[in-house]
C-alpha cells in the first residue's frame, strides 16, 4: 500500500513537459520540523502561476500547460540503522523509528483547468513508512464545496521496564502496563457553499485503537501479568449549518457518536504471579484465565453558537452544548488456580463473574462573552460559563465460585454509582489603552462548583460532597513600539480555602511575561518567563509548589549571506514541590518530594549546503535524564528541481537511576527530494 | 539573586519605562469602536475630501504581485463575489480595499500615509477589520475569551493575508503549524525536548491538534471533542465513558491532573517520578466516618494493607488497571 501510494505520487513528476523555473525554492519538511521557526518552515506549495484575470473577471485564468496543473513536492529516501545499543524497549517507548524505505513528505497542489470536479485541490503526506504518518487533502470548488479529509496513524508503543515493575528499584521483572497499539483518526469535513448566506456542512470522525499489551489480573492475594488484547473505535457524525447575517452569525449542529470496546485477557500458562512464596502455606498460582469486556456505546450532541455585533460598542458571543453519552457493558471472566478471598477467609479453586450493565451521562455547557466599549479607551469583556455533567450508573454483577473444599458459591450484587460536577466560571476584564503603545489590563473571576463522589466505603455513606469556591484578582499589561518590539506580562493570583483536591489550586501567583524584538529582518529575539507558585497550608497537606521556566531564544539570517542561517533556543525549567502524605500501613504524614532541574537546548546553523544542530535535554533532581539528538544534514541539489539530502542523528537517552533503560543509536537517511 | 523587594523594584521601573518611553505616541488617534464601515475607511487626513473607493484594478497596477498572491488565497471570494454574505457587504472587486479601507488618496499620491495598513496598525483594529466578515466561524466560541486575545495577539500574526512567499493564509502543515506557534511559545515547545511527550517534534502531531488558537471554553485553550468533553478524547476515546466507576478527578480536574502533555521526563509524561507519588498527594485524606463530618477534598488514603515497602505496593497501576475509569469494579482493579 505505501509503495503503491508512493508510486502515485511521484508518477505525475515525470508525466510533465520539461522542467521550467517554478516558484522559490523551498526548504526540505524535515528541516521545518526540526527547525522550529517561521522563517524558516518549508514554504508551502510554491507559487500557482500568476493569472491574467483582472478584478471584474472572476479568478485566476484557466491552467495549459502541465506545469500549471501541478506542483509541489515529494521527498523519499531510505532509513539505515546500524547499531541500536542499550535498551530497545525503551527505545521503540521513545524514539520507534524503523529502517526502510520511507516517503519522508510530500506536499504538492492539482488544479483541474477545466474546473470541473475542482478548482485547486492541496495534498500533504508525512513520514509514510515511519510509526508516526499523516495524509491531509484538501479539496476546493469555488462557490460549490470544500472537502477536507485529515488522517493520521500513530503507533503507541509503551513498554518501560521502570514503570508499573513490582521490582522497581531492581528492573528484574516485565514492565506490566504496556501496550504495542496503534491510534488512527479520519476527519472529514464538507462545506456546501450555496452561494446564500447559509452554509450547510457535514462531517465525519473515525478514531481507532487496536494493540496488544500487557495488563495484570488481580486477586485478593495475588496479581498475575497476562497477555491482554484491545480494540476500540468511535464514530461521530455530524452536521450543521452557518448562518450569517449583516453582523450575526449563528452555528447550528446536530452530532452523534458510535462507539465499541473489545478488551480481552487471557493466559493458559501456570501463572505464579507476583506475590513470591505461600499464603497461609498454600502457593496461589494461576492456571488459566479468560476476561472479556464488550462496551457498546452512543451519544448525540446539540451544538448552537451565536456571535453578533448588535452595537458599535458591543459584540456578544454564546454558545450551548447538550451532550448525552450512554455506554452499555458486558464483562465475563473465567479463572482457574488457587486463589483467596479475604471476604470469607477462604481459597477457591474457579472463579466466573458475569457483568452487564450500563451508564448515562447528561452533560451541559454554556457560555456567553460580552464585549463593551464605553470609552474609546476603554474595553470591557464579561465572561461566563457553566458546565454540569451527571453520571448515574448500574450494574448486575454475578460471582460463582468453587471453593477448594469443593463447595460452590454463588453471589449477585445490583452495582449504582453517581457523579455530579457543577462548575462555573465568571469573569471580568477590564483593559484600558493607556497610551497607543500600552495597554492595561485588570480582572477578577470567580470559579465556583460542587460535586458529589463516590465516597469511601469506611464512612457508610454513597457520596461524599466536595465544592470549589476560588477568587481569582487578574492583572495584565500588553506593551509595543510598531510592529517590532512587544512584551505582554500576565498575572494572577488567588486566596481560596475550598479546592476539589489537595493537589489543586488554592492559594497562588501565577506570572507570565513574553517579549519578541525583531530588531532587524536578519535578527530575532524572544523571551519568555513564567512563574506558578501554589501552596495549601493546613496541616494536613502543607502544599508548596514552585514551578519556573525561562526561555530565550535568537534567530539570525545574515542579509549578505544568503545561505547561513542560525536558530538557538534555550529554555530553563526548575519544578520544586513538596507536600504531605500518609504512608498506608503506618497513617504517618510524610512529605512527598518531588525535584527537577531542567536544561533544554534546540539549536540548529545552515551554512550552504550543510546543516548541523540538535535538541538536548537535561535534567537534575528526582529523575535525572539526559536526552539528547545531535544531526547533521546535507542537502545536495543536483538538478534545478532535484535535491540529494542526507542525515546523520543520534538518539541518546540516560537515566542516573534506571540504568537499564539508557540507549544509543545511529540513524543515517538519504533521500531525494523532487519539486517542481 | 535578587531578593523580594529587588525583584518587585525592577517590576515598578520597568512599568514606569515603558510609560514613559511611549509618551511620545500619547497624542495620537485613539483606537475606533468597531465599526465595520469605520474599520475600512481610515479617517482621511482633510475631512473635508474624503478617500473614495477605486477597485482593486487601480490597486493591481501598482501591486500586482501582492493581488497575484492574493488569487490564490480564499479571500480573492471576496473579489469575486463567490461568497453572497461578503458580496452584500459590497466588497465586489473591492477586496483590497475591504481592508484597506478607501484608496483613492493612496492612488493619486502613492504615500503609504494616505492608505490603511492593517500590518501597521494595533492588533485590536486589525482583529476588528478581520472580525467584521470572520464573526466567530468555524469556533466554538468567540474569540474574546481567549489568550491570545488577552494579549492582543492579532489574526496577521499568524495568518498571511496576502500569502507572500508562498506562505499560506492557512497553513495545515503540521510542522508550520508548530513553527508558527513555537516562534513565541518558547517554552512550550522546549518540553518537547523531553523523552516521554506528545508526537509533535516527528510531525505526527501538531499544536491545533489540541489547542484552539481562536477560542475554547476551557482553560489553555484546549479544544473539545464530540460536543462539549476535553479535546485529549478526540484520539484517547476509551478513556471517554461514561464508566460505571469514574475516577472523579479525570472529569473535575481533567487529564493534566496527573499528566504533563507537552513532554516529561517521567514515562507516560506523568508529573511525578515515582506513580505511588501520583495517587498518593491525593489520596491522603483520612476516611473520616459521617458522624464525625467530612474531608474538605476528595480522595482517601489506601487501607493499610498497601505496605508501602514492598515493591508490589510501589506501582499502584499494577493492580489499579483502571485509573482513567472502570466498568466492572469500584477500586479500578478490572
Amino acid at each position: 500500500m505505501k509503495t503503491l501510494a508512493c508510486f502515485l505520487i511521484v508518477i505525475p513528476l515525470w508525466a510533465q513537459d520539461p522542467v521550467v523555473p517554478a516558484g522559490p525554492p523551498q526548504a526540505p519538511a524535515a528541516a521545518a520540523q526540526a527547525q522550529p521557526n517561521p522563517a524558516q518552515a518549508a514554504p508551502a506549495a510554491s507559487a500557482q502561476p500568476a493569472a491574467s484575470s483582472s478584478a471584474q473577471t472572476p479568478p485566476p485564468a484557466p491552467a495549459k500547460t502541465g506545469e500549471d496543473w501541478f506542483q509541489g513536492s515529494v521527498q523519499f529516501g531510505y532509513r539505515w540503522i546500524p547499531n541500536n545499543d542499550g535498551s530497545f524497549a525503551t527505545y521503540r517507548s521513545v524514539v520507534n523509528l524503523g529502517e526502510g524505505p520511507k516517503l519522508f513528505d510530500a506536499d504538492f497542489t492539482l488544479l483541474d483547468p477545466s474546473k470541473r470536479f475542482f478548482n485547486r485541490a492541496d495534498f500533504h503526506l508525512s513520514s509514510w513508512g515511519d510509526p508516526y504518518n499523516t495524509a491531509r487533502a484538501d479539496i476546493t470548488k469555488d462557490s460549490a464545496y470544500r472537502l477536507t479529509i485529515d488522517y493520521r496513524n500513530i503507533a503507541y508503543f509503551n513498554f518501560l521496564p521502570s514503570y508499573a515493575d513490582p521490582t522497581i528499584n531492581q528492573g528484574l521483572l516485565l514492565d506490566q502496563n504496556s501496550f504495542d497499539s496503534r491510534i488512527r483518526t479520519l476527519d472529514v469535513l464538507l462545506d456546501i457553499n450555496t452561494k446564500k448566506w447559509i452554509t450547510p456542512y457535514i462531517g465525519f470522525s473515525h478514531n481507532a485503537q487496536d494493540g496488544r499489551g500487557i495488563t495484570d489480573f488481580h486477586t485478593d492475594e495475588n496479581e498475575y501479568p497476562v497477555a491482554s488484547i484491545a480494540s476500540d473505535q468511535t464514530n461521530t457524525y455530524r452536521a450543521g449549518v452557518r448562518m450569517d447575517v449583516r453582523g450575526y452569525h449563528l452555528t447550528l449542529e446536530q452530532g452523534g457518536t458510535t462507539f465499541k470496546e473489545d478488551q480481552g485477557a487471557s493466559d493458559s500458562q501456570v501463572n505464579p504471579g507476583n506475590f513470591v512464596g505461600t499464603f497461609l502455606g498454600s502457593a496461589l498460582p494461576l492456571k488459566s484465565l479468560s476476561e472479556l469486556y464488550r462496551v457498546r456505546g452512543h451519544s448525540y450532541y446539540t451544538k448552537g453558537l451565536l456571535a453578533a455585533n448588535p452595537f458599535k460598542w458591543m459584540s456578544v458571543t454564546g454558545q450551548f452544548i447538550y451532550a448525552k453519552p450512554h455506554t452499555d457493558i458486558n464483562y465475563t471472566q473465567a479463572s482457574s488456580g488457587t486463589f483467596y478471598l479475604q471476604q470469607i477467609l477462604q481459597f477457591y479453586s474457579m472463579g466466573q463473574d458475569v457483568l452487564t450493565g450500563d451508564a448515562n451521562m447528561p452533560h451541559v455547557t454554556g457560555s456567553v462573552t460580552v464585549e463593551l466599549q464605553p470609552l474609546r479607551r476603554l474595553r470591557i469583556v464579561e465572561y461566563w460559563m457553566t458546565d454540569r455533567l451527571h453520571n448515574a450508573a448500574n450494574a448486575l454483577l454475578a460471582e460463582n465460585l468453587l471453593l477448594t473444599s469443593g463447595t460452590p458459591l454463588s453471589d449477585q450484587q445490583l452495582l449504582t454509582d453517581r457523579l455530579v460536577l457543577n462548575e462555573n466560571r465568571e469573569e471580568v476584564d477590564a483593559y484600558y489603552e493607556l497610551t497607543s503603545a500600552l495597554t492595561v489590563r485588570g480582572g477578577y473571576r470567580y470559579e465556583w462548583g460542587d460535586a458529589d463522589v463516590r465516597a469511601p466505603a469506611l464512612t457508610g455513606q454513597k457520596l461524599e460532597p466536595a465544592n470549589l469556591r476560588r477568587s481569582v484578582g487578574i492583572a495584565g499589561v500588553n506593551y509595543r513600539i510598531g510592529q517590532k518590539f512587544r512584551v505582554t506580562g500576565n498575572a494572577e493570583g488567588s486566596n481560596s480555602d475550598q479546592t476539589f483536591f489537595r493537589t489543586s489550586l488554592q492559594q497562588y501567583e501565577k506570572a507570565h511575561i513574553r517579549a519578541r524584538y525583531d530588531w532587524s529582518p536578519q535578527w530575532r529575539f524572544a523571551a519568555d518567563f513564567s512563574l506558578l507558585n501554589n501552596s495549601n497550608p493546613s496541616p494536613n497537606v502543607k502544599l508548596d509548589y514552585t514551578s519556573k521556566v525561562e526561555s530565550a531564544s535568537v534567530y539570525f539570517t545574515p542579509k549578505a549571506v544568503k545561505w547561513a542561517n542560525l536558530l538557538v533556543d534555550y529554555s530553563r525549567s526548575a519544578i520544586h514541590s513538596n507536600i504531605l502524605y500518609l504512608v498506608p500501613q503506618t497513617l504517618t504524614a510524610t512529605p512527598s518530594i518531588y525535584r527537577e532541574n531542567g536544561h533544554s537546548l534546540n539549536a540548529l546553523a545552515s551554512v550552504k549546503w550543510l546543516t548541523f544542530g540538535g535538541t538536548l535535554f537535561i535534567s537534575s533532581g528526582s529523575r535525572p535524564t539526559t536526552y539528547y539528538q545531535p544531526l547533521a544534514r546535507l542537502t545536495v541539489p543536483l538538478y534545478k528541481h532535484v535535491q540529494w539530502i542526507s542525515e546523520w542523528r543520534w538518539y541518546s537517552m540516560s537515566e542516573v537511576f534506571y540504568v537499564y533503560e539508557n540507549f544509543q543509536t545511529n540513524q543515517f537517511t538519504t533521500s531525494l527530494r523532487l519539486s517542481r | 539573586m535578587l531578593n523580594k523587594s529587588s525583584r518587585w523594584a525592577w517590576v515598578v521601573a520597568a512599568g514606569i519605562g515603558m510609560l514613559v518611553s511611549s509618551i511620545p505616541i500619547l497624542g495620537q488617534q485613539p483606537a475606533q469602536p468597531p465599526d465595520a464601515a469605520k474599520a475600512a475607511s481610515p479617517t482621511p487626513p482633510e475631512p473635508a475630501k474624503p478617500a473614495d473607493y477605486v477597485g482593486s484594478d487601480t490597486c493591481k497596477a501598482c501591486h500586482e504581485e501582492i493581488f497575484n498572491n492574493l488569487q490564490k488565497t480564499p479571500h480573492f471570494d471576496i473579489e469575486t463575489g463567490a461568497r453572497p454574505s461578503l458580496t452584500g457587504k459590497g466588497w465586489k472587486q473591492r477586496s483590497c480595499e475591504s481592508c484597506h479601507g478607501p484608496g483613492s488618496k493612496h492612488a493619486d499620491s502613492a504615500s503609504p500615509d494616505d492608505i490603511k495598513n492593517p500590518a501597521k496598525e494595533k492588533p485590536g483594529e486589525v482583529d476588528r477589520t478581520c472580525l467584521n466578515c470572520h464573526l466567530n466561524q468555524n469556533t466554538p466560541v468567540g474569540r474574546l475569551a481567549t489568550g491570545h486575545a488577552k494579549d492582543e495577539v492579532g489574526c496577521t500574526t499568524c495568518h498571511s493575508i496576502h500569502g507572500e512567499g508562498g506562505a499560506k493564509l492557512v497553513t495545515h502543515n503540521k510542522g508550520e503549524i508548530n513553527a508558527k506557534c513555537s516562534s513565541c511559545h518558547i517554552s512550550e515547545w522546549a518540553a518537547f525536548n523531553r523523552p516521554y511527550k506528545h508526537r509533535l517534534p516527528e510531525g505526527g502531531m501538531s499544536c491545533v491538534d489540541c489547542h484552539n488558537p481562536h477560542a475554547s471554553f476551557r482553560f489553555d485553550t484546549v479544544r473539545t471533542s464530540f460536543g462539549n468533553e476535553p479535546g485529549c478524547l478526540q484520539c484517547h476515546s476509551d478513556k471517554r465513558g461514561p464508566f460505571v466507576y469514574e475516577h472523579p478527578v479525570v472529569r473535575m480536574e481533567g487529564c493534566t491532573a496527573c499528566h504533563e502533555p507537552h513532554g516529561s521526563a517521567n514515562p507516560r509524561m506523568l508529573i511525578r517520578h515515582e506513580v505511588r507519588l501520583v495517587c498518593l498527594e491525593c489520596h491522603a485524606n483520612l476516611p473520616i466516618p459521617a458522624s464525625l463530618g467530612k474531608n474538605t477534598t476528595v480522595g482517601v488514603v489506601p487501607p493499610a494493607f498497601h505496605n508501602l515497602n514492598s515493591p508490589r505496593y510501589q506501582n499502584c497501576t499494577i493492580c489499579h488497571v483502571k485509573t482513567h475509569g472502570s466498568y466492572v469494579d469500584r477500586n479500578f482493579l478490572r
